[in-house]
């Protein structure tokens, strides 16, 4: 399988790989949320991907891309918005349920948190829903 | 049934040229003539013209469209 995946497609799964080993266990296991950690997270996240995509790039004689692969590029961008647009409008029905309806009134330091979780998660889910799009156009051959 | 069949495989074939070797030609990935040979992607005119310059034929012999065939 591996000898049959395209420069881009490799990128891909390490993308993911990472996002996923990263994010995975923060949205599973945390309990208490702030700036430094998501602050901590977005740099491994960096250092991560460089490290990946240098090896993957060293290690691929063929780094062609074409117009399919800006097509499939596209497709996922497109996933991605739509995933971040859905998320977005639940994300702010939840916290005006949660302030208005529910009468529970939050300080601006709870809002300013609550806004942090919520909204990078959105980006967090969008981006994988955009990198796993990309990976089912790759294995659907578009 | 596609829209856009070809015979983008046979002619390849033909001419005892791997995938990979047409891919280079064009300028576009391995998978890229995979998916072009199974009928999953339509590629774009450019490419098109390019494949049939690189088989040797018109690009009626290589790409025919079907207008009742799925898009």
């Amino acid at each position: 399988m591996a000898l049959n995946l395209s420069y881009r497609e490799k990128t891909l799964y390490a993308s993911l790989a990472v996002e996923l080993a990263v994010y995975g266990p923060y949205f599973i296991f945390h309990r208490q949320n702030s700036v430094a950690k998501v602050a901590g997270m977005i740099i491994a996240i960096i250092i991560l991907q460089i490290i990946l995509q240098s090896l993957i790039a060293a290690l691929t004689r063929n780094r062609v891309t074409d117009e399919r692969d800006r097509l499939i590029e596209l497709r996922g961008y497109r996933a991605g918005y739509l995933t971040l647009a859905s998320l977005m409008v639940i994300g702010l029905g939840m916290l005006w349920i949660h302030v208005v309806v529910g009468n529970h009134a939050m300080d601006g330091r709870m809002i300013g948190l609550h806004f942090l979780s919520v909204f990078f998660g959105m980006l967090v889910i969008s981006d994988i829903a955009k990198t796993a799009t990309q990976i089912v156009s790759y294995r659907r051959a578009l | 049934m596609p829209a856009i069949r070809n015979q983008v495989r046979e002619l390849r074939a033909a001419r005892d040229m791997t995938q990979q070797e047409l891919a280079d030609r064009v300028g576009v990935t391995r998978q890229t003539v995979i998916a072009i040979e199974q009928d999953k992607y339509s590629p774009s005119l450019e490419t098109a013209f390019k494949v049939a310059l690189e088989l040797g034929v018109p690009i009626e012999q290589c790409f025919q469209y079907d207008p009742r065939g799925k898009r």
